[in-house]
């Protein structure tokens, strides 16, 4: 098609109604309210829009890219109180970071302004972290939707300050258990969660390995939330020197694109995701999911990273969602120019003006270079293959102006383009009473035995090796703490720690989710996800004045206020941790609408929050794994144990297996200042060079966490719960399987242990050769077992389903 | 005395290059990584070895190497079997194995889907079979990392006992861990100079890259031993 391709849209007669119908026809997602400031937007020039203004206007305004429900004013009804919350990214997010970095000046980089943010790790060198999540195209099609997923996250590194090299990535998965059965699931054409397990894996699988990128970190958690909405997190680490992380558009700059080229895949991605699934969203919406090529994508990434060292990049940045729309619209937001869409290579003829814009192919990048740099720029995208166009120019006007073939087929003014209209909503949280717990009593050591063992079997427990093994996690040679390890490399492990290139130095990674305290504990889910990913990182040898973290979060229904409320009652919790510990969010990022419509009605996610950290490791020698190393260690305890086994994974055990009523309404409680004094406390000991090995107390609790420690298979464990310091008069269950937050178990050499007991921790017992897994309570055997025994039962946990 | 220069080819997709430059530097090799785009057959006469690193060269869509094969044939036409005739030395890594073994520098035989279906990514034992430039500073049991989804080596008829009874077949895994014939790992050419293996070498170049951290005294790991071993084979 040699020529321009779009309409009029006349707007400016239509009534509120009719406005809306017009954005639905056509999927805009846009609200009445937005359209009708649209409407007066073109009554003011006294034309009507293009159709190509208006999906730029829709794309510019979705919740996916404008992420309008966290800058919603909030009337907010907790337990009855009302608060207003002016904007929860404000108050909660940026705010917290910016104290935080007066705070701690020199530590973060750069924060919400680029692809994503940045940290110090020498004076030459800066790492950066980003997540997302690709949840809607993953529930329809799940290879590609999470394939596309990984590549859209590597891009954003790509796209960080002037080019960051990718170094590391991490996967987050929440499915729908693996043994659903068919007759469950209450919607036709919803795909069985092993289907979305193998699907999301394996797209991940072959965009990682292919790019040559390891992927050392993830979590999955299965809950039947999950069935209708998978969710799917994908999160990238990056290296860059710190002289090219600032980047500026400047008047004269030529905008090229390169990479792939431009079809009809993935049109609309930004507003699809912004509307809640239905059955006929697997019928409809399949042009929404795009279509990956790794290896498209490597050739542009290696010509970025090559164009950069010899400093002929300006800007760049990724095509995300909106693609040409949103990269060009972002370059050209202030200053403004003209976008030549006649130059941008397609993959078919037939695109129309619009399709061109806001089409989300994959693997495309846009630069802003200097003219001069051309065929330095040519050369390489030469000798790397990939292809690239001058896409557009910016000029100064501050005017956004598309044209194709000559004919302008939008042109919009950038600084009323970004000031979409301000969401008021509304949302409320009941606290769930407090109440009697259920008493589980220990009499018998069989009992104790066999509820481990169950424990270890439990989804939420089992080893995720299968998966774990499909993915590359060795490739660039500086894995150094893998996702498995020990004496045979298969026991699971906090986190993982890569060698940051350039430097000495090394950066932990880790995540935390706990979904299941999103259905009745937000506040807590808060807190103790940015809890359990800063403790991981501290327990890695991460020096815990040197972490940042990122936010993301996935709900159902925003405009359930019930729903909004945990919303806003997970952001409070997690703001307060991130305060306290001095962590700050560098990015994040939010899905709303994971709910799906079934004939019996809508059903929900629960309120998730993921947490993803990084932290400096100033040495290798402060590297800390979680098996455990010798016979005849001690083991200590950073943190103490409280009573409350609400939302544990051993009290969703009991609650399904039992004959009986059982109930566990109480969550366990912890001091984020006693946590990170104690946190400070075990890193003095890592400095030092005294601590062997350390895990997290998490899912499944103490006696799950000195199983894990004890699969290095190096030696057995005993540990006397009546030395385990306590909050309150914490009941045996709760000692062995609660989940309070802030504890970490490490091994100590004998001739050290005085240096634990200096340091405040108390030795709870010692590293053995019998290979048993040991815990008494005083002269009481409450656990007894093999190690030998115990491990296959949570290292074959998937792999009949995967 | 110059170091002994080492050519990486870079095809679109591989991406094992800077850490397997990063190791035969250490290992006391000047090395380059060349993009196939700038290749010309008078580049092998700068090198006294031409490697082929690990990734996915043109995605393997079609059949593992065999793309970069094409392309290495019609960029170096006879070049490459000259150079290695004139004493030259030719390294394969996982896809850059999967490579040589197309452009028929190794003896005949090819590498498949694993028999799980799956990509592996863990630590394999590996054990010499014959002596090797590649192999002389190793001992006679060692270990490495894995990371492939083709990595099953087979052959036609009795080839690969044969491989394994006259040497070619160079290193084994000391366990079976992709369904490959006779466990075998690497192969040799009969000089002895063009040597392929599924395994990274370059990972496991420093003690600090073990996934144990009690794994052994020594500052440096297995792989730094490999391309130590070829590194002196060349300056002899």
């Amino acid at each position: 098609m040699s020529k321009a391709v779009f309409r009029h849209i006349p707007i400016t007669p239509l009534s509120a109604d009719e406005l809306l119908d017009l954005s639905k026809k056509h999927k805009l997602s846009l609200s009445r309210e937005d359209m009708l400031v649209i409407q007066a937007m073109f009554k003011e020039e006294n034309r009507e829009p293009t159709d190509v203004e208006l999906e730029v206007i829709a794309q510019t305004w979705s919740e996916h890219c404008k992420h309008r429900i966290f800058g919603a004013k909030i009337e907010h009804t907790l337990d009855g109180k009302k608060e207003v919350v002016d904007g929860l990214f404000k108050t909660y997010i940026r705010n917290v970071t910016h104290r935080i970095m007066d705070k701690k000046p020199g530590f973060v980089l750069s924060a919400f302004v680029d692809n994503a943010g940045f940290v110090k790790v020498d004076d030459q060198t800066a790492i950066c972290l980003k997540a997302e999540t690709h949840n809607h195209p993953s529930a329809i099609e799940p290879y590609a939707g999470a394939n596309t997923g990984l590549g859209g996250v590597i891009r954003d590194i790509l796209g960080a300050g002037k080019g960051a090299k990718p170094i590391a990535s991490l996967d987050v998965f929440c499915f729908g258990p693996p043994d659903t059965r068919q007759e469950d699931i209450k919607a036709k054409d919803v795909i069985h969660p092993l289907g979305i397990m193998r699907g999301v894996v394996r797209g991940v699988r072959d965009y990682g390995n292919r790019m040559g990128i390891p992927t050392t970190s993830g979590a999955i958690q299965f809950d039947d939330t999950y069935i209708y909405n998978p969710l799917v997190f994908c999160g990238t680490m990056g290296v860059i020197p710190i002289k090219d992380i600032e980047k500026e558009v400047k008047p004269g700059h030529l905008l090229i694109a390169a990479g792939g080229r431009t079809g009809k895949d993935g049109l609309k991605g930004a507003t699809f995701s912004s509307v809640s699934l239905t059955t006929s969203s697997h019928e409809e919406d399949q042009t929404a999911v795009q279509i990956g090529n790794p290896i498209e994508e490597k050739k542009v990434a290696d010509f970025i990273l090559a164009a950069r060292a010899q400093g002929l990049i300006q800007f760049v940045t990724d095509c995300g969602a909106g693609g040409f729309s949103s990269a060009a619209g972002e370059m050209l937001s202030t200053v403004g120019g003209e976008v030549w869409l006649e130059n941008a290579p397609l993959k078919a003829p037939d695109l129309e003006s619009w399709q061109v814009f806001i089409s989300e192919s994959q693997e495309r990048m846009v630069i802003a270079v200097e003219e001069s740099a051309m065929p330095e720029l040519q050369k390489l995208a030469d000798i790397y293959e990939t292809e690239i166009c001058k896409l557009g120019k910016a000029d100064g006007t501050g005017i956004l102006k598309v044209m194709h073939h000559g004919e302008v087929v939008c042109r919009l003014d950038n600084s009323k383009l970004h000031e979409a209209p301000r969401r008021h909503m509304t949302a409320t949280w009941t606290t769930p009473k407090r109440g009697e717990d259920t008493y589980i009593p220990f009499e018998e050591v069989e009992v104790g035995n066999e509820l481990l063992k169950m424990l270890m079997a439990d989804f939420a427990i089992v080893s995720r090796e299968p998966i774990i093994r499909e993915y590359d996690h060795e490739v660039q040679g500086h894995t150094v703490l893998k996702p498995l390890a020990g004496a045979s490399g298969d026991a699971p492990q906090d986190g993982s720690v890569i060698r940051v290139e350039g430097t000495q130095q090394y950066a932990a990674l880790s995540v935390a989710l706990l979904p299941e305290w999103g259905k009745t504990q937000p506040h807590l889910m808060g807190r103790a996800c940015v809890d359990e990913c800063v403790r991981q990182l501290i327990a890695m040898g991460a020096n815990p004045e040197r972490i940042a973290i990122l936010d993301n979060f996935c709900m159902g229904n925003p405009d359930d206020h019930t729903e909004l409320g945990a919303l806003v009652e997970t952001v409070k919790g997690m703001a307060i941790t991130a305060e306290a510990y001095g962590a700050p969010f560098v990015s994040g990022k939010d899905s709303f609408y994971n709910y799906f419509k079934t004939d019996e009605g809508p059903i929900s996610i629960p309120c998730t929050l993921l947490v993803s950290g990084f932290g400096v490791v100033e040495k290798k020698e402060h590297v800390v794994g979680a098996s455990i190393r010798s016979t005849g260690s001690k083991l200590a305890i950073v943190g103490q144990a409280s009573s409350g086994l609400a939302g544990s994974v051993f009290a969703r055990m009991i609650v399904k297996n039992a004959r009986d009523e059982v109930a566990f309404p109480n969550a366990p409680e912890f001091s984020e200042a006693e946590a990170f004094d104690a946190y400070e406390r075990y890193y003095e000991l890592v400095k030092r060079g005294v601590v062997l090995s350390a895990h997290d107390v998490s899912e499944g609790g103490l006696a799950v966490t000195l199983a894990e420690m004890g699969f290095s298979g190096k030696a057995g464990l005993h540990v006397d719960l009546s030395l385990v310091p306590t909050l309150d008069n914490t009941p045996v269950a709760e000692h062995l399987f609660g989940e309070t937050p802030g504890r970490i178990v490490f091994e100590i050499d004998d001739k050290h242990a005085h240096l634990a007991e200096e340091a405040g921790f108390t030795i709870i017992g010692q590293t053995t050769d019998d290979g048993f897994l040991t815990i008494t309570n005083q002269r009481q055997q409450l656990v007894h077992l093999p190690i030998k025994q115990l491990k296959p039962i949570w290292q074959t946990g998937l792999t009949e389903y995967y | 005395m110059p170091l002994p220069h080492a050519l990486i080819l870079k095809f679109p997709g591989t991406n094992c290059d800077a850490e397997t430059a990063r190791a035969l530097k250490v290992a006391g090799f000047s090395a380059e990584v060349l993009p196939i785009a700038l290749l010309e057959p008078g580049k092998l006469d700068t090198a006294q070895m031409i490697l082929f690193a690990g990734g996915f060269s043109y995605g393997d869509y079609v059949m593992s190497g065999r793309i970069a094969q094409l392309i290495t044939k019609h960029k170096l036409g006879d070049k490459l079997r000259q150079f290695v005739d004139k004493g030259g030395y030719a390294m394969g890594i996982c896809n850059g194995f999967q490579i040589l073994t197309q452009l028929d520098l190794l003896p005949r035989g090819s590498l498949i889907h694993n028999e799980s279906g799956r990509f592996i990514c863990r630590w394999a034992g590996l054990k010499k079979n014959a002596s090797s430039p590649y192999l002389s500073e190793l001992p006679d049991e060692f270990e490495l990392p894995i990371a492939h989804a083709e990595g099953r080596f087979m052959g036609v008829g009795d080839d690969t006992a044969n491989y394994v009874t006259n040497g070619r077949a160079a290193l084994l895994y000391t366990e079976d861990v992709n369904g490959s014939s006779q466990r075998i790992a690497g192969l040799q050419d009969d000089t002895g100079r063009v040597f392929g293996l599924m395994p990274h070498p370059e990972r496991f170049v420093n003690k600090v890259t073990h996934y144990d951290p009690d794994w052994n005294e020594a500052e440096r790991g297995w792989g730094y031993y490999m391309f130590k071993s070829v590194r002196e084979a060349i300056a002899v």
